[in-house]
């Protein structure tokens, strides 16, 4: 009887679980090393994209307000004289996850660029933070007809529009409809955004994210000055 | 055992959300694009086939009361290969899926498929019924995207349709979900009544 009712079950009970344990961790070893590099690449290119042209300093991480903070610094030669910008993660929540996304900023507080990193908002709807405004069809490509792609990597145009803005005060969301390039000069003068369409939500999380990334920005440049009073700031 | 009968009941006979309605919860959620139902098709087919696998072969020394936790974790194990394999292989599957990857464990075609099928069953038999019910579940799934897709966003296989169109946003969302979903349904049930009728 304790053979048969504890014994036996135990042992296969065991035995499935550590067919399962083993199998993984052989699937992990090679798979880990990929996804990390995979999170790195995702990074660098990020990094690129948001401050383009600058060479980038060490990431730095810091705590503000019990939340973990990284940012970078960087510098763009032009001439002797030499300009700083910095570039930070921010993260908040969207309508169907946490929304991050890398931004550059320039000494001043205007943006050079962001890039949504990752995102899980509705596709068609949320989703389309990260859509790169596309000028081919379906036709097009069924009948071979070459699309024709702009100069070099094109952002998408929800990211676009917030190189330029000033972080300063507040970033307005407008209901615009789509961005396209000749709204550019309007929004810039508002310091306002155009809203995705049917996406309030998203829009406000990218916008707020952004702007709260700013403020611990400011903090954390603020506390490193601090720690080193004879430094090149 | 007529292998081809097992084969084919999954497709149109038993199919999972169609006839035997289960799985709703995926069907709905990544039908919003062909792509995603494709790989989410192939992932689940995937764990699935290998579940029974599995849990076929194991089915004579587990015993009665310990089977579900045994299959659970054999299915989360394949969840996880899958799940690690996208991550690095197609990060931006893995992406578009978000948790609807992790939630293949709680699948019901797969839990269910285990306790009806596998767990009474021979391995190639087994691999048959697997099969199976993955096409079914796949070409529900697909043909819902694809209504989806048109429909909601004015694309297919993430290419524009008919530039400057707007597209019918409810479609996406969840209420178009609902109703493309009963749609089918409704067609599967008149098809299979008439078909009763006769």
């Amino acid at each position: 009887m304790i053979v048969k009712d504890i014994i036996k079950p135990t042992v296969v009970c065991t035995a499935v679980a550590l067919a399962c344990v083993y199998a993984l961790s052989h699937v992990q070893k090679i798979t880990g090393p990929e996804i990390i590099k995979r999170i790195k690449e995702k990074q660098d290119t990020a990094l690129n994209l948001v401050l383009p042209g600058f060479t980038i300093g060490e990431k730095r991480e810091t705590t503000i307000d019990g939340k973990e903070f990284i940012y970078w610094e960087a510098e763009k030669k032009e001439g002797i004289a030499a300009t700083r910008a910095y570039a930070f993660l921010a993260k908040s929540p969207g309508y169907a996850g946490d929304v991050d996304s890398m931004v550059g900023v320039d000494e001043k507080g205007t943006i050079l660029g962001i890039s949504i990193i990752s995102q899980t908002e509705t596709p068609g709807l949320g989703a389309r933070c990260v859509e790169v405004a596309g000028q081919e069809t379906l036709w097009d490509i069924l009948k071979g007809r070459t699309p024709h792609t702009g100069t070099g990597e094109q952002v998408p145009f929800f990211q676009e529009q917030f190189k330029g803005l000033t972080l300063n005060s507040k970033i307005n969301i407008l209901k615009l409809g789509d961005w396209t390039s000749d709204k550019r000069e309007s929004l810039l003068e508002k310091n306002g955004i155009s809203a995705l369409t049917g996406a309030t939500i998203t829009t406000t999380a990218v916008v707020r994210g952004v702007e709260s990334g700013m403020m611990r920005l400011n903090r954390a440049l603020e506390e490193s000055a601090k720690e080193q009073p004879g430094g090149a700031r | 055992m007529n292998y081809w009968k097992e084969f084919r009941k999954g497709i149109w006979e038993r199919n999972p959300q169609l006839v035997v309605g289960l799985a709703f919860c995926p069907t709905l959620a990544v039908s919003t694009s062909v792509s995603n139902a494709l790989w989410m098709t192939l992932a689940a087919s995937f764990v699935l086939i290998w579940s029974n696998i599995l849990i076929s072969s194991v089915r004579k020394v587990v015993a009665k009361h310990l089977r579900i936790p045994i299959f659970i974790t054999i299915i989360a194990t394949f969840v996880t290969v899958v799940d690690l394999l996208l991550n690095a292989y197609r990060p931006d599957v893995y992406k578009s899926l978000g948790i609807f990857i992790p939630l293949i464990v709680v699948n019901c075609i797969i839990l269910g498929r285990a306790e009806e099928f596998a767990s009474k069953n021979g391995v190639l038999v087994s691999i048959l019924d697997g099969l199976g019910m993955g096409i079914g579940f796949g070409l529900t799934l697909v043909v819902l995207a694809v209504a989806r897709e048109i429909l909601g966003a004015n694309k297919l296989f993430g290419y524009t349709l008919i530039p400057g169109m707007k597209p019918a946003a409810a479609m996406i969302m969840a209420p178009g979900a609902f109703f493309a979903l009963a749609l089918m349904l409704w067609g599967m049930n008149a098809i299979n009544a008439r078909k009763k009728r006769k």
